[in-house]
């Protein structure tokens, strides 16, 4: 059984009362437990939103068109309400952002450990947890440090470390290497596919860098809302 | 505590906002212990008045003479128990004017009321007055005591003359502190001296009273006797334990509204600001509510924690608004104790009301912020600069 099966997703944006932005125009996929995936395309081409489906932010639409199906784990996703994703989110998902979005008042360890307490551990159980996630991207030494205080780097890093401080069974990445220079980036991009390889955790990036697409298993290429291209990866590029 | 870290973001911001709270808590804790004070005072004058009539001359209340005949006319009445003749003169003729009860000399004959009176006067120092007693002897009430600085033993000046302290009471909170009790006769020949001298010459010093205590008997109705009384007695009043209360009932009934008014008021001041505050701080933190929501924070735990900032502030204001109140309070009760003067009384309970309430209501305050952060689409916040 796939980890994702999804078909007939659809999304519209209301900007007003006349204006929307049909931003998904109904996507099939499915992905497997333990793949690495890109989704790639130029903006507006829906990447983002699809991310934002599958990571359970948003709900699909079911009108205008055929019932939507998302299945994630197993678990009939279309039907939850908000309650039921933010929890399913919190316990199941692991989120990267391009400019990181670290709580700015919180330590590097008490951002990591909040992701933790919104998935159920308590305390002291969520702050080990935390610093054992941040020894695992190499920054067990900074954790008390807030985020203006990190690099971009190094800040991205603590974000991964939230993103798996409760071994979830999908990693979301929205340009996750947006705004780090190239060795940063690679260094990212190093722990992504490791946590993949060795936790087998399934990696979704949403990307328009070819080289980031490159690292991975599997690219799913998007244009003006639907899937044009599905390509496994020949050979799988990546300099450590 | 990550919601103080958080508070002293804005420093400026909080610190106003909470004062804020702080004056309006500040304006409940002083006058709150106004009203107890008030309230404690009426109490016990109420307690005093219960359980006897006092009667006086029909003219003026307690200025002009009475004559003790009219003690045995009283004491043959239907339900009386006991008649107790008092003269209560004011302890400085020409008194100055100030705050507070004026201290008064109050003569009466120990035992007259034939063990009716239940409200007790406790000793501090020394003895209480018998009936045998004659002369220049006074027992003080606390006040008095503590403004000449004497007990048992000691000599206070009375109208120029020297009386010898026969003891000195506990303080009652209410008249008798500012009382010196002496023999009625001593009382009566002072009285005299008081009157104007048209009047005190076809008089004798000790057929005078200018107030008789009347203790119904077990049973009686005090508004029957009471008209009894003044339809046997020429010219004069009776006021009852009910009349007093009513009429100081209705009074108090206004000054706890007026006080409960302003510190309401004040507070409704301090919930506004803040409501505003966190409307703010929830607008400046969109993108961080943002990231809690999408990180797996429930709509549920992002009010909880929003809520609990506001109720931190208002904690705090409370706590503050507390503290600035019971310095006034001790301030300005210790300025006046020594002229009688107490006038707040801050008890557990205003203070701990004081400071829950502002918790509550700080809370209060910012659950319609926190409902409005919550409710935002996580993915839209994220994106909000």
């Amino acid at each position: 059984m796939n980890l994702i099966e999804a078909t007939d997703l659809r999304k519209t944006y209301r900007l007003s009362r006349r204006t929307s932005i049909d931003a998904l125009q109904g996507v099939d996929v499915s992905i497997a437990a333990g793949e690495m995936v890109a989704i790639m395309g130029p903006s507006g081409s829906g990447k983002s939103t699809l991310m934002h489906l599958l990571g359970l932010l948003h709900a699909p639409d079911t009108d205008d068109g055929p019932a939507p199906t998302l299945r994630i784990d197993g678990v009939d996703a279309t039907t939850l309400s908000d309650g039921e994703r933010t929890s399913i989110r919190a316990r199941s998902m692991g989120f990267v952002f391009q400019s990181f979005n670290l709580v700015p008042t919180l330590t590097a360890e008490e951002n990591v450990a909040l992701a933790a307490e919104y998935a159920g551990t308590s305390g002291s159980a969520a702050r080990v947890a935390a610093r054992a996630s941040l020894a695992s991207v190499g920054l067990a030494e900074r954790a008390g440090h807030r985020p203006m205080e990190l690099s971009g780097g190094e800040q991205q890093r603590v974000a991964i470390a939230r993103a798996l401080v409760n071994d979830p069974k999908l990693i979301l990445g929205d340009e996750p290497t947006g705004n780090l220079d190239s060795s940063r980036a690679a260094e990212v991009l190093g722990l992504l596919r490791r946590f993949n390889r060795e936790r087998g955790q399934t990696v979704l990036i949403v990307t328009h860098d070819q080289e980031v697409g490159a690292a991975c298993d599997r690219i799913i290429r998007m244009r003006d809302g639907r899937i044009i291209a599905d390509e496994r990866v020949p050979d799988v590029q990546f300099a450590a | 505590m990550r919601i103080l870290r958080e508070l002293s973001r804005r420093k400026l911001r909080t610190s106003l906002t909470i004062t804020g709270i702080t004056i309006g808590i500040w304006a409940l804790v002083v006058f709150s212990s106004l009203a107890n004070q008030i309230n404690g005072l009426v109490g016990m004058g109420s307690e005093y008045f219960a359980d006897k009539i006092v009667v006086t001359d029909g003219m003026a209340f307690g200025s002009s003479p009475m004559r003790l005949d009219d003690v045995e006319i009283i004491a043959g009445l239907d339900g009386v128990g006991a008649v107790q003749p008092k003269v209560e003169i004011p302890w400085d003729p020409d008194p100055a004017i100030g705050f507070g009860a004026p201290d008064f000399l109050v003569g009466t004959i120990p035992g007259a009321d034939a063990g009716f009176e239940t409200f007790t006067l406790e000793l501090a120092t020394g003895r209480q007055l018998i009936a045998e007693d004659t002369g220049n002897v006074v027992v003080l009430g606390s006040t008095i005591a503590r403004k000449y600085g004497v007990v048992a033993g000691g000599t206070v000046d009375i109208r120029g003359e020297s009386f010898e302290v026969l003891g000195t009471l506990q303080p009652t909170l209410s008249s008798p502190d500012t009382n010196g009790f002496i023999p009625l006769s001593t009382a009566q020949a002072l009285y005299l001296g008081d009157l104007p001298p048209l009047v005190a010459e076809s008089l004798q010093a000790d057929e005078l009273a200018n107030q008789i205590v009347v203790f119904p008997e077990v049973g009686a109705d005090p508004t029957t006797v009471a008209a009894a009384i003044e339809a046997a007695v020429e010219n004069s009043a009776t006021m009852t334990g009910a009349e007093f209360s009513e009429t100081v009932g209705a009074t108090t009934v206004i000054f706890n509204a007026i006080i409960i008014g302003v510190a309401a008021i004040s507070l409704i001041v301090g919930g506004l600001s803040v409501i505003n505050t966190m409307a703010m701080s929830v607008a400046e933190r969109t993108r961080e509510i943002g990231i809690r929501r999408a990180i797996g924070g429930s709509r549920r735990r992002i009010v909880r924690e929003l809520v609990a900032e506001a109720g931190v502030i208002g904690l705090l204001g409370g706590l503050i608004g507390l503290g600035l109140g019971a310095a006034v309070v001790v301030l300005v009760n210790e300025a006046g104790r020594s002229s009688g003067t107490v006038l707040f009384d801050l008890t557990a309970q205003t203070a701990a009301f004081a400071v829950g309430f502002s918790t509550i209501l700080g809370m209060v305050a910012g659950i319609i912020p926190a409902w409005t952060a919550a409710r935002l689409d996580p993915v839209s916040a994220l994106r909000y600069e």
